[in-house]
């Protein structure tokens, strides 16, 4: 079985590529703090933000039911969708029932979560990922590696290759610009020729039926108002109650996700086309259950930004592939389990609880603390390995008793000092592995502290 | 079925009810609403011209844009009615349009149904052109939302620069599939048009 750190470990074997995703990350981090310091409040901005959440979860059932009226008093058709499955049917449906073969569609984790695309391909049906990144794994037949950049983890140099196999693009031009403007002319007829385009959802508003996607690069739109019919899909976490919420979470979710004061397109979908469709598939997949799971409800608030994976010094050095769920990092850690502990059961333990994932979380979801009691609940049944057990139970001795503690510490102490290099950097010390140990220092802590001040009182004061 | 089955799943994981904070407002940036309007439409990757009248205008848009779609005025609308020809829509090169009112803090622009015969102009023309009255930029979305009044209807977008990408290694490109380029029009007068 492989888990995460095994994946890591074969990412990290392209130590060049490795630091270039690290650096490239940080560097998007870099600008979202940028973007977070110039905007007055922006502290205050997330409280609200997770307030509007927390309040739109605890009467999500309500909400739902007034966005469907609205959505229908609009003109749009509104489906519901219990399971991956009954998404995947009802378009299916609707495709059929249109005799449409030409599909676009934009970003969606939601239709990736469900396997949309390989249920539709396994009936004659194919679907066109017009989002440049997404049609760029779409084409190498990879998964997403990161939910806002889903092809970050890709070369320029691969790009061209593969659309001069796949594009005829002209062989060994690695300008972007150049990569761009062929994947815009192939995609225009696509978007022309499209029958049917569906798009994810950022945000559904309870007062007034709107629909809210947000791009940088007007794929969706491109679709939405080409193809006759539009389908968009949502999860039932969507729904926020007013329309002057949308102004708090615009104003959190593109300085968060890339840096940038706002996404080129923000689109409010409300009414179907003259002549033409809307539907909405409002989708549950286990969404429901997580309500009522106090400790994780809060990851249903998230708005899929993707910061807490820009920051994560886990997710950077690793890569989105070794997370091997839909969505990586840390806030995929916390979902993965929800969707299947035994599966996922590798992914709360990727993390280092720096925190750092909750610090930039524009709408406060306390992720390492999630992650924090998924080890607890995961190692409860029985997710640790008998190895690492074995050395619970034994630093636990240790750790509570004194003799044992200063023994085993002047033991190590000695050891790597003294002890040949091939007994200690060997294959069961991880920690000896791509790296020196540090130096030993000559006594411990509490050696020093008495020496120094045992003739202060109990607190150490002279 | 499937309706009654989720919202009946939630209602029976019905969580203490919290309450729904109310609207806010943040505290307002310094400055010029005009000018932090133009900085961050430039940040954008969008170009500004500013002219002080409606001749000013014209003359600049028949000098610069000589044989652009000008939609500003809802009797040109007729000519784009015919929702199915998508090919003739590939066509066009640069479209002028009225934009509602613009958002100093990002610098993206409002415009709706009533401002495009066809809502897939403003996306799929080469080059768009957003004429905007100087008295109409409001300082942050939640000002913005407050001034589309809860009256939007159909479909209405934020624009905010051309269409961009930089899936291909970070590198930014304009032009992914929507408008290459977007010149924003600010005008100092009252009376346009």
């Amino acid at each position: 079985m492989t888990n995460h750190a095994h994946r890591a470990a074969r990412f990290l074997k392209n130590e060049e590529r490795a630091a270039w995703h690290d650096k490239t990350l940080w560097m998007v981090r870099k600008k979202r703090d940028l973007m977070a310091l110039d905007v007055p409040d922006w502290e205050e901005l997330r409280e609200q933000a997770s307030q509007i959440k927390r309040h739109s979860l605890s009467k999500l059932d309500d909400y739902l039911v007034q966005f469907e009226e609205q959505a229908i008093n609009n003109g749009a058709q509104v489906h519901w969708a219990s399971t991956a499955g009954k998404l995947n049917e009802i378009v299916y449906q609707i495709i059929k029932e249109n005799n449409a073969s030409r599909i676009v569609k934009s970003k969606s984790m939601l239709t990736e979560e469900c396997g949309l695309n390989p249920f539709l391909e396994k009936r004659g049906i194919e679907i066109i990922d017009t989002d440049l990144g997404e049609r760029i794994i779409q084409l190498k037949r990879e998964p997403p590696s990161h939910i806002v950049m889903p092809a970050i983890h890709i070369k320029k140099e691969e790009i061209s290759e593969l659309f001069h196999r796949e594009l005829n693009s002209e062989e060994g031009n690695t300008d972007p610009t150049y990569l761009a403007a062929t994947a815009r002319l192939h995609l225009r007829q696509k978007f022309i020729e499209a029958e049917v385009a569906i798009t994810g959802v950022n945000f559904a508003v309870a007062e007034n039926g709107a629909v809210v996607v947000c791009t940088n690069e007007g794929n969706a739109d491109m679709g939405v108002h080409a193809a006759p019919i539009q389908i968009h899909c949502m999860g039932i976490e969507k729904v926020i109650p007013r329309l002057s919420d949308l102004a708090v979470f615009t104003r959190l979710l593109a300085r968060s996700a890339t840096g940038q004061p706002i996404t080129t397109y923000t689109s409010h979908y409300l009414n179907p086309k003259p002549g033409g469709q809307m539907h909405i598939i409002i989708v549950d997949n286990g969404r429901s259950e997580l309500i009522g799971k106090e400790d994780y409800r809060d990851s249903l608030k998230c708005i899929r930004c993707g910061a807490c994976m820009n920051t994560c010094p886990v997710y950077r050095r690793s890569g989105g592939h070794s997370y091997h769920y839909v969505i990586p990092g840390p806030i995929g850690s916390i979902l993965a389990p929800h969707s299947n502990s035994k599966e996922y059961e590798d992914l709360p333990f990727a993390s280092s609880l720096c925190g750092s994932c909750s610090d930039v979380c524009p709408v406060k979801i306390d992720i390492h603390g999630q992650l924090y009691r998924w080890r607890q609940d995961l190692s409860q049944q029985g997710a640790r390995s008998p190895i690492k057990k074995g050395i619970m139970k034994v630093s636990g001795k240790i750790l509570a008793s004194d003799k044992m503690y200063d023994w085993s510490g002047k033991a190590a102490r000695w050891c790597i000092k003294y002890l040949p290099r091939v007994l200690i950097y060997n294959r069961l010390n991880t920690w000896g592995r791509e790296r020196e140990l540090p130096e030993v220092p000559r006594e411990s802590f509490k050696e020093w502290y008495n020496k120094n001040f045992r003739e202060g009182d109990k607190n150490g004061q002279k | 079925m499937d309706r009654n089955k989720i919202l009946l799943n939630i209602q029976r994981s019905r969580i203490k009810p919290v309450n729904l904070p109310e609207p806010f407002c943040s505290a307002e940036k310094e400055g010029d609403k005009t000018i932090l309007f133009k900085e961050m439409l430039m940040q954008t990757g969008g170009d500004c011209i500013e002219v002080n009248s409606t001749e000013e205008l014209n003359s600049l848009l028949d000098n610069n844009f000589r044989g652009a779609t000008d939609l500003r005025r809802n009797e040109l609308f007729k000519n784009f009615l015919s929702y199915s020809n998508k090919d003739s829509l590939e066509r066009l090169k640069t479209v002028i349009l009225e934009g509602q009112f613009g958002v100093a803090e990002n610098g993206s622009i409002w415009i709706d149904d009533s401002n495009f015969p066809n809502r897939l102009i403003p996306f799929i023309t080469e080059e768009l052109v957003l004429c905007l009255d100087a008295k109409q930029i409001v300082r942050n979305m939640h000002e913005a939302y407050l001034r589309t009044d809860n009256a939007i209807s159909g479909f209405g977008v934020f624009i905010s620069g051309p269409s961009k990408t930089s899936d291909i290694e970070q590198h930014l490109v304009y032009g992914a599939h929507g408008a290459k380029k977007l010149i924003v029009v600010i005008s100092h007068e009252t009376n346009l048009v």
